[in-house]
């Protein structure tokens, strides 16, 4: 019987045949159907609320048994007792169900079967068990309209859609967002864009003269997908040859102006120069020729600069050899490491007012600028008007050696006997020595003069410099120092001017109101900061 | 000084009006920014469940616990779109705290759990849990501020304790079926919070149709 129905059903899909074939065959199977059957069993395809109030369940019958079949859709309810028919077999077509809005309650589930019968028996579906907010799936979009608008030469798509059908919302009782996709006509390359509760949607990266494919969809509440919408098709005009002459003839007319104004200032670059960049008016000093300035010798302008300031004449020096001792008046004692064992208390302090401290000539850079900061230093402690007395270098009275070398000690100025060819540098020092030759008291050294090596230079470089420096001659009461001013040997003095102090060498004396004053090769100027600049004579002896 | 007591009457007077106005944040603004919450949450809870059954025993389906045995479920909720028009907006608001309310506790097993959870996906569980436990939080703070707003009778909560325990299951199938069973509770209640939410912010922006 299976083999007649199945010949059946081929020839009636495909060839013609004969209608008397056909009866014949027919005949054939109502003499053998006499073996009726239940129906086959039922598929429950699924069920489906597009807005949230109705939903729909369909499904599959079976085979058909032969005998004339009716399905019949039942379900249970939570909070509802017993098991209940469907409402609607009609309104969503053959083998469906449609729960209406009396009928449709949320949040609670559903147990729905359907079952098939015919005279010979029934046959249940599986069973669907659903709560209806799981199975919310709205229609596609309606309405898919594609608009090329144009705005400041950049062509843009304008894209607009309706809400699915059946679901108008006015009550906020859903919320359907977007989806759409746009594809090329050629290309196989779909690009998604999220809109969300607009139904309206701007794409700006469009090619002119490009065929463009849309699609929508949208989902209800983060439930499924609804299906794409109808694809809608359309073409962008060929926006940009027109675009591009206009935009040559403005470029061309921009530069003209542009040009021109280059040329202007090409030629006119003297004027422009002098505008941006005044020159610079020269230097005016008072007495001074500039050309002088010009010429470059540097003696001369020296020398210029000298006699206007009345300065006393001095010798540029070249180079220059200095002695000069490092006082310092914070109560400690300059010694040579070597004596530092020997370091004394501080002696009976001068009287008031006097106050050592000087600063000559350095020969290196750094140790003027170290000095000058110590003089600044001191000079401040010089409000103290204490004096601890007069420190400085001497020699290694046990070695003999020419060696001697300042300790440099914080706050306080010193002097630096220096003789450059005999410089030694000890600790970035550069330092000449001389020879102790006697030491008197708590803190006097006497420095030796002759019979060292040195010396001799110490001697020709005195001869050499005569006329620049003086000795102490004798210090006179709190602040003043006599300078001497021949070559050499026993008195010097020198004079004081302002408040500030001069140191004098004085080899031989000691003058009983300064009894820690003691021999010093000294040189100070008497500059405004405060020390006399003379060119310091050579060892005390 | 009587200058500087005038100058300093006029600065307080100032900002007085400047917090008054401040504070009154209007209703709707809160109502929408109370539902973009509500709409994270229940994303969150849909996407879970789906990815818990991506890779769920067959077996589990049937042995479910039906929904009614929920923990939330013996709160009196609307069931369609014209019971829920017809609830009142205090109604509404203290339905959505209720609700929400009973979910912290059980988002502390599902966190607890989550970390041993034998699911491939048991990472992106783990921090979904986590987003939904702070969104969770967020969104009860705010629906705290409407509740004072909006009266009395929006204030008051219904208490749902959750007595599932600690535990959710000693092997890996009722770990799973339990775990699955707790979603599908969450997922129920997320879409009612929503839903009531979206309702109440449409019923309050009447001059703002594009709120619905």
């Amino acid at each position: 019987m299976l083999l007649l129905l199945l010949l059946l059903r081929f020839s009636g899909a495909g060839v013609r045949m004969k209608g008397g074939l056909r009866l014949v065959v027919l005949l054939m199977l109502s003499v053998e159907s006499s073996s009726l059957s239940p129906p086959g069993k039922p598929v429950l395809l699924g069920c489906r609320s597009p807005e949230k109030e109705t939903f729909t369940c369909w499904w599959k019958p079976g085979l058909d048994g032969g005998l004339p079949t009716v399905h019949r859709l039942y379900y249970e309810r939570e909070q509802l007792e017993g098991t209940h028919e469907c409402p609607d077999y009609r309104s969503a077509g053959s083998n469906s169900c449609f729960f209406d809005k009396n009928h449709t309650y949320i949040w609670v589930d559903y147990h729905v079967m359907v079952e098939a019968s015919n005279a010979l028996g029934n046959v249940p579906s599986d069973p669907l068990k659903f709560d209806v907010m799981e199975i919310v799936r709205p229609y596609a979009p309606e309405n898919v309209t594609l608009m090329v608008e144009e705005k400041q030469e950049s062509p843009y798509l304008h894209i607009r859609w309706k809400h699915p059908s059946n679901t108008v919302s006015r009550s906020g009782w859903i919320t359907i967002k977007y989806q759409l996709r746009v594809k090329q006509e050629n290309s196989n390359d779909w690009k998604n864009y999220t809109s969300g509760t607009q139904m309206g949607f701007s794409l700006y990266s469009i090619h002119p003269g490009a065929v463009y494919e849309v699609q929508v969809r949208c989902t209800l509440d983060h439930s499924s997908w609804s299906e794409w919408s109808n694809t809608t098709f359309v073409k962008i005009p060929n926006y940009l040859q027109n675009e591009r002459p206009f935009g040559i003839l403005v470029s061309i007319f921009s530069t003209i102006p542009v040009v021109a104004a280059l040329c202007v200032l090409v030629t006119k670059r003297k004027y422009v120069k002098r505008f941006l960049l005044p020159p610079v008016p020269g230097p005016k000093i008072r007495g001074v020729d500039v050309q002088l300035l010009k010429s470059g010798k540097s003696e001369d302008v020296l020398g210029a600069l000298i006699v206007n300031q009345n300065f006393p004449p001095m010798v540029a020096r070249k180079d220059q050899m200095e002695e000069y001792l490092i006082v310092s008046d914070g109560g400690e004692w300059l010694l040579p490491a070597p004596l530092k064992s020997q370091k004394k208390k501080k002696s009976s302090f001068i009287p008031a007012g006097f106050h050592l401290d000087s600063q000559c000539k350095e020969s290196t850079p750094s140790q003027v600028q170290e000095n000058k900061d110590e003089m600044k230093s001191s000079s401040n402690l010089e409000q103290k008007q204490e004096f601890s007395g007069i420190n400085f270098a001497a020699a290694d009275l046990q070695k003999g050696a020419s060696e001697n070398f300042m300790q440099r000690l914080p706050n306080s100025g010193y002097v630096d006997i220096q003789r450059q060819e005999n410089i030694v540098e000890v600790d970035g020092i550069l330092v000449d020595y001389s020879r102790v030759k006697e030491v008197n008291g708590d803190n006097v050294f006497i420095l030796q003069k002759e019979n060292v090596p040195l010396s001799l230079d110490v001697q020709r470089r005195e001869e050499s410099m005569s006329e620049d420096y003086s000795r102490v001659k004798e210090v006179n009461g709190d602040n003043v120092v006599l300078l001497q001013k021949q070559n050499g040997s026993d008195d010097s003095f020198c004079t004081e001017k302002g408040n500030r102090y001069t140191h004098c060498t004085n080899q031989t004396q000691r003058n009983p109101h300064m009894t820690g004053l003691s021999k010093i090769g000294v040189c100070t100027d008497l500059s405004s900061d405060g020390y006399v600049d003379t060119i310091p004579a050579p060892s005390l002896i | 000084m009587a200058q500087r007591r005038t100058n300093g009457s006029k600065l307080l007077m100032t900002v007085l009006c400047v917090v008054a106005a401040c504070r009154a944040v209007p209703v709707t603004d809160l109502l929408d920014r109370a539902s973009q919450r509500s709409d994270r949450l229940h994303s969150l809870s849909t996407m879970l469940t789906q990815e818990l059954d991506s890779h769920f025993p067959p077996i589990g389906r049937v042995i479910m616990p039906r929904p009614a045995m929920c923990h939330t479920s013996s709160l009196q909720t609307p069931n369609d779109k014209e019971q829920a028009l017809q609830v009142s907006e205090s109604d509404l608001l203290s339905l959505a705290r209720s609700l929400l309310r009973a979910w912290v506790d059980p988002l502390l097993v599902l966190s607890s759990s989550a970390n041993t959870l034998p699911h491939p996906a048991q990472n992106s569980i783990s921090n979904k849990i986590q987003e939904l436990q702070e969104h969770s939080k967020s969104l009860g703070d705010g629906l705290n501020v409407l509740s004072g707003k909006m009266g009395p009778a929006a204030q008051t909560m219904s208490l749902l304790p959750y007595r599932g325990g600690n535990d959710l299951g000693q092997d890996k199938i009722s770990k799973l079926i339990n775990f699955q069973f707790l979603l599908s509770c969450l997922r129920r209640d997320s879409h009612k919070i929503d839903s009531f939410l979206k309702v109440l912010r449409c019923r309050a922006a009447r001059m703002q149709p594009e709120m619905c």
